[in-house]
């Protein structure tokens, strides 16, 4: 069933729909983009910087886990309807186990009868187990944000994936797979792939490949750019709690217009694509990926019709000669304890309450790299850095939130049991303290480089049997 | 009364490590003029003081009215280290809306 859409202008074109933006997102969004509107592909970011890190923890505790798990009650709930209307899914929720979450869709599509579907794995982004023999070449990993060199983390880094292009996307639906588990391809790559393959764009094609990437840009974040988090009208925002996702039609000199799910709540409009285009940018007219430099300084964004917005003028320039790596590092733990006081004299018994921790902390030696305190309510988003603590003698009530970054769990733990003693052995009047909270372990990103002729990426399909 | 930047317009914010980039979409033609001329990196340090502890930069996208700028140091270490309850600056974006602005 490989429809080509031709537009009334005689072009090539494929349509595209947004299945999901994080490990987490609505499964919803999808169900009804599937019945109701007429895609070719399902594209789904499951990724974000942390979750690599997530992912590698888990798949060092069991060999079979590591990717995001999300995508079985996904699939579950997409995959009959996509399978009887030839709707492909690109996803990357392969994480860092690509094999072992193409094992677990391939049970699934047995269990749902589906046999004779292609599922195709691409690998190749993994560099954890080369790092050592990479730096003996000769490779720094230098940071790119502070200049340093990676021996100082070496014993601690918990993953290194290299974000990759669209390539083995291509190959795959070149091979006819249905559906395409990935690991760590960049967010663009997941919509680049189809592009390529449907528009026929060559992967030096950098006017096109740029003009997609612009386009991908705008909608791999989902429901960010049909309505959700709208600072520019979010009360006239409709039904938001069932909000459309981005179903986009890119036409083969790319541009694209971009709209959503029939029926659906949100809205699309030049102001809700344009606080998607400007979120995580830098320079907007060096938007860098792994298959092409984008250029979006020069967008243009029109209102072509209710929930329509024309994207075009979107430049490319050729592909940086280095990919970009997310490593991550082990980087301590958060304790974390929250606590209320209320009128009279709130602030006093907070300030009190505070400094009752305090003591109690040192008592027990509690070490600490950096400490915060925030009062929920009143300066929590900001610090004391912009917004001073409260000082009004009236208060009716007020949150102090207490988090510290330490070396070990041990320490990390003593916050919060060295602030169970405030509900009575501290200044009159506590409450909200809570149940123990889990610790939470850091992971530090570094981010750095390396030549793209290091990487071979790999693909391979499969067909479901009996 | 106050002209802030949130009369002249919305915005978005998020993370890319230890960055936090803020974007504008201005309301019309003459409130992305008056950002532009106003909305500077040190007017944006003076509002943000010790929030963001590196260097900003701007970059216009003219056809869109928007402006973005790039706010390294501004996380306390990254997302992923961060203490602070915003670790994302998903609001960070909302202190600029606050920032007052000399209405001419």
């Amino acid at each position: 069933m490989n429809r080509v859409h031709q537009g009334e202008t005689g072009m090539k074109s494929v349509k595209l729909g947004t299945g999901l933006a994080f490990w987490g997102d609505a499964l919803r969004p999808a169900i009804d983009m599937v019945e109701r509107a007429d895609i070719q592909y399902l594209c789904c970011d499951h990724l974000a910087e942390l979750t690599m890190s997530i992912l590698n923890k888990q798949k060092a505790r069991k060999s079979d886990l590591g990717y995001t798990t999300d995508i079985i009650p996904f699939l579950r709930g997409v995959l009959p309807k996509c399978h009887e209307r030839g709707i492909k899914i690109i996803s990357n929720a392969g994480g860092s186990n690509p094999e072992a979450c193409t094992e677990q869709v391939m049970e699934l599509c047995r269990e749902l009868g589906l046999h004779g579907m292609k599922v195709a794995t691409v690998t190749g982004d993994d560099i954890l187990d080369r790092i050592d023999d990479l730096l003996a070449d000769g490779e720094e990993f230098i940071n790119t944000d502070t200049g340093q060199k990676m021996a100082e983390i070496r014993d601690k880094v918990t993953h290194a994936n290299v974000y990759i292009g669209c390539d083995g996307i291509v190959e795959a639906l070149e091979q006819g797979a249905d559906i395409v588990i990935c690991g760590r391809v960049t967010d663009a790559a997941l919509y680049l792939g189809p592009m390529r393959h449907e528009l026929g764009w060559a992967a030096d094609d950098w006017q096109s490949l740029g003009a997609g990437t612009g386009v991908a840009h705008c909608i791999e974040c989902g429901g960010q750019a049909t309505g959700g988090l709208y600072s520019g009208g979010w009360h006239d925002m409709p039904r938001l709690a069932s909000l459309g996702y981005p179903v986009t039609t890119v036409t083969e000199n790319g541009e694209a217009i971009l709209s959503k799910t029939p029926q659906s709540g949100g809205a699309v409009t030049v102001g809700t694509v344009s606080e998607q285009l400007v979120y995580e940018v830098l320079d907007p007219a060096n938007y860098l990926t792994a298959d092409v430099v984008a250029d979006v300084s020069q967008i243009k964004l029109d209102q072509v019709g209710p929930d329509q917005v024309h994207i075009h003028n979107v430049k490319g320039k050729p592909a940086p000669a280095t990919l970009k790596v997310n490593m991550g590092y082990r980087a301590g733990f958060v304790g974390e304890a929250q606590f209320t006081y209320t009128w009279p004299d709130a602030v006093k018994k907070a300030k009190a309450g505070l400094e009752f921790l305090n003591e109690r902390l040192e008592q027990v030696d509690f070490q600490a790299e950096d400490t915060r305190v925030e009062y929920v309510g009143h300066n929590s988003m900001w610090g004391p850095e912009v917004v001073d603590p409260p000082d009004d003698p009236d208060l009716q009530e007020i949150v102090v939130r207490f988090a510290a970054r330490c070396p070990t769990k041990e320490e990390a733990r003593k916050v919060f049991t060295e602030s169970v003693p405030l509900y009575n052995n501290g200044p009159a009047g506590a409450s909200g303290i809570g149940t123990r909270p889990p610790i939470k372990e850091l992971y530090g990103i570094w981010p750095c480089l390396i030549p793209r002729e290091l990487i071979t990426i790999k693909t391979t399909v499969r067909e479901v049997q009996p | 009364m106050t002209l802030r930047v949130w009369d002249l317009a919305h915005g978005r914010s998020g993370d890319k490590g230890d960055i936090c980039n803020i974007g504008l979409i201005a309301r019309d033609d003459a409130a992305y003029t008056t950002l532009c001329q106003q909305v500077t990196p040190e007017r944006m340090h003076q509002h943000f003081g010790d929030m963001i502890k590196g260097d900003i930069e701007r970059y216009e996208l003219p056809n869109i009215r928007a402006l973005n700028f790039v706010c390294k140091g501004a996380l306390d270490g990254g997302g992923t280290l961060s203490l602070r309850s915003d670790h994302l600056g998903k609001v960070m974006y909302t202190w600029l809306l606050r920032m007052e602005l000399d209405d001419e």
